[in-house]
């Protein structure tokens, strides 16, 4: 069960087309990572499932998205929120005017049970212990790090099922990078929850998660098992930065020209 | 000295006034990013619903309760705000800024025509809902329905202040504020939080229309207070409703100032240039108004 994406096509403005019969599967309970390049299609694939597609004009326009065996294709963004399915987006979003403590309580508006929402104020506080202390701060002048806490503190609030996390390690100091990874692992073990997680960061990303796609020119072009993908070679080369050989580093640089041509074709 | 603190008076209960007008833009322009300039049209058209529903319907023979006039006012309200959200905004969403202002634009015309319409042209007496007259404190003569209304227009700003930023509901409205994106991405539904901006700022245009004409003369051109709470809600910051009541008592005192001491000397032509002097003005230099959001850039 969990998320599926059977040959999702996206396209948008009805002329773009970014997701190229994308298959994924993202298993109840697990960290899923995507990696890929800049324009792979790894935040389209994200929207494509929360359904925020729309307001980017963009739309499925084949394929199926599954959860739990329901079909959420094109689905009310809202709807699918309430499924339980909570998009963090990249770049940040945090409601800046509002105040820490107002963010977080954006993200349990759908809950009546005040006990069980300052029972899982707590659990954030317990997994970001930073954040009491900036509960009257406004958000938007918050430092990078602390507005990712809140950003994750936030959808938790929602007590999502499926958390996808977009690029949450962008532009975090390589430190920051690694206690974040590691609050993410923690609060996936600990909540049960699913994680679907997007990143650049391949070498991060990769050592916590349980399965890994990677994405290329709106295709999926290889997955497999975290060990699978640490022992690839054009995995540890792409995306974990281990340098090759000489003639390795120019094979390189084919493989680049003809991605670029698969690309644009 | 006694007449210049009766002026201040004066002019900070017809400022609350302007302020109550400049809530129904800003509670509009939170959700939607849209300054209705047809504002005062809606609030004459608000005037005109109860009306009906209260010396209207007298005439022609129905003699409805008080309490019965007010829930059809405000229904009519609703429905009035929902019918402009759905058939005029709506369709306009994502649309570039000046077609919705050209649109707004073309509500104000058509609002009037329709009201010369239906209702007539002729200028008709509001019901009196406010007390008439005035009382005294100390030397200082205060009016009456001005003081109740600027009471109103108080404990709303509050009121509303307080729902915005402390109930569910409210901070879902105040997501939508802020970012249409997140606000989806967080499960808030952004067609709702507009429809009820429409709604609140259709029913405030209402109220505001109470305290201006209560036991006064209505006719279509008392929309113009939608052109002089425009400078106001700008003065205030165009998200922010504590700002509205605060810059409508600083216009409002600004004005009778200006009518007072400069209006001898200029044919009278200074107290009603000042909100658009102070209008251009706030634009030039604080953009944002007194409490208005300022984008906090981060590069």
């Amino acid at each position: 069960m969990g998320l599926v994406l059977a040959n999702v096509d996206v396209v948008y403005g009805g002329v773009i087309q970014v997701l190229r019969s994308a298959n994924l599967e993202v298993p109840d309970g697990q960290m899923v990572v995507l990696l890929g390049s800049n324009g792979a299609g790894k935040t389209t694939t994200l929207k494509a499932i929360s359904g925020l597609l729309h307001s980017d004009l963009g739309s499925v326009t084949a394929g199926h998205v599954t959860f739990n065996g329901a079909d959420i294709t094109n689905a009310d963004p809202v709807a699918i929120f309430s499924r339980g399915i909570v998009q963090v987006m990249e770049g940040r979003k945090v409601l800046e005017h509002l105040t820490v403590e107002q963010n977080l309580a954006v993200g349990a508006h759908r809950r009546s049970d005040q006990k069980a929402v300052r029972r899982d104020l707590e659990r954030v506080y317990g997994y970001f212990p930073k954040l009491p202390d900036l509960l009257k701060r406004t958000a938007g002048y918050l430092s990078g790090g602390e507005m990712q806490m809140l950003l994750i503190g936030r959808a938790l609030m929602a007590r999502p099922k499926v958390l996808m996390l977009d690029e949450p390690s962008m532009g975090l100091a390589p430190m920051l990078v690694e206690q974040l990874f590691q609050a993410i692992a923690k609060i996936k073990k600990e909540e049960g929850l699913t994680v679907l997680l997007v990143e650049q960061n391949a070498r991060a990303a990769i050592s916590q998660c349980d399965y890994a796609y990677v994405m290329d020119g709106g295709r999926i072009v290889l997955h497999g098992t975290r060990a699978q993908l640490e022992n690839n070679q054009d995995v540890q080369e792409f995306y974990l930065g281990y340098g090759g050989a000489e003639g390795r580093n120019r094979f390189h640089n084919i493989k680049h020209y003809r991605r670029r041509k698969r690309w644009l074709g | 000295m006694i007449n210049l603190v009766q002026i201040l008076i004066e002019g900070a209960l017809i400022g609350l006034v302007y302020g109550l007008v400049a809530i129904s833009f800003v509670v509009i322009y939170r959700a939607s990013r849209i300054v209705n300039l047809a504002q005062g049209e809606i609030l004459v058209v608000g005037a005109l619903v109860l009306w009906t529903f209260t010396l209207g319907t007298a005439q022609a023979g129905y003699h409805i309760p008080f309490v019965v006039s007010i829930a059809l006012t405000v229904g009519a309200c609703i429905l009035f705000g929902l019918a402009l959200e759905r058939f005029v905004f709506r369709p306009l969403i994502s649309q570039p800024a000046f077609s919705i202002f050209m649109a707004s634009v073309a509500l104000l015309i058509l609002l009037r025509g329709l009201a010369q319409l239906i209702w007539g042209a002729e200028t008709r007496s509001f019901p009196a809902i406010f007390m008439e007259g005035g009382f005294t404190v100390g030397p200082f003569l205060i009016n009456t329905r001005l003081f109740l209304g600027g009471v109103c227009t108080l404990l709303l700003a509050f009121g509303l202040h307080a729902f915005f930023t402390r109930t569910r509901q409210g901070l879902r409205l105040a997501a939508v504020a802020e970012n249409h994106d997140i606000a989806l991405s967080l499960g808030i539904s952004v067609r709702w939080a507009i429809a009820v901006a429409w709604i609140l700022g259709t029913v405030v245009a209402t109220c505001g229309a109470v305290v201006l004409l209560s036991g006064r003369i209505i006719s279509l051109d008392v929309a113009t207070i939608g052109f002089k709470a425009l400078p106001v809600a700008l003065l205030g910051g165009l998200e922010s409703i504590r700002g509205a009541p605060l810059a409508g008592i600083v216009i409002g005192i600004g004005e009778v100032l200006a009518m007072a001491y400069l209006d001898p000397l200029t044919k009278g032509a200074a107290s009603g240039l000042l909100p658009y002097a102070v209008m251009i003005a706030v634009l030039l230099v604080r953009p944002q108004g007194f409490f208005g959001w300022k984008r906090i850039e981060r590069l």
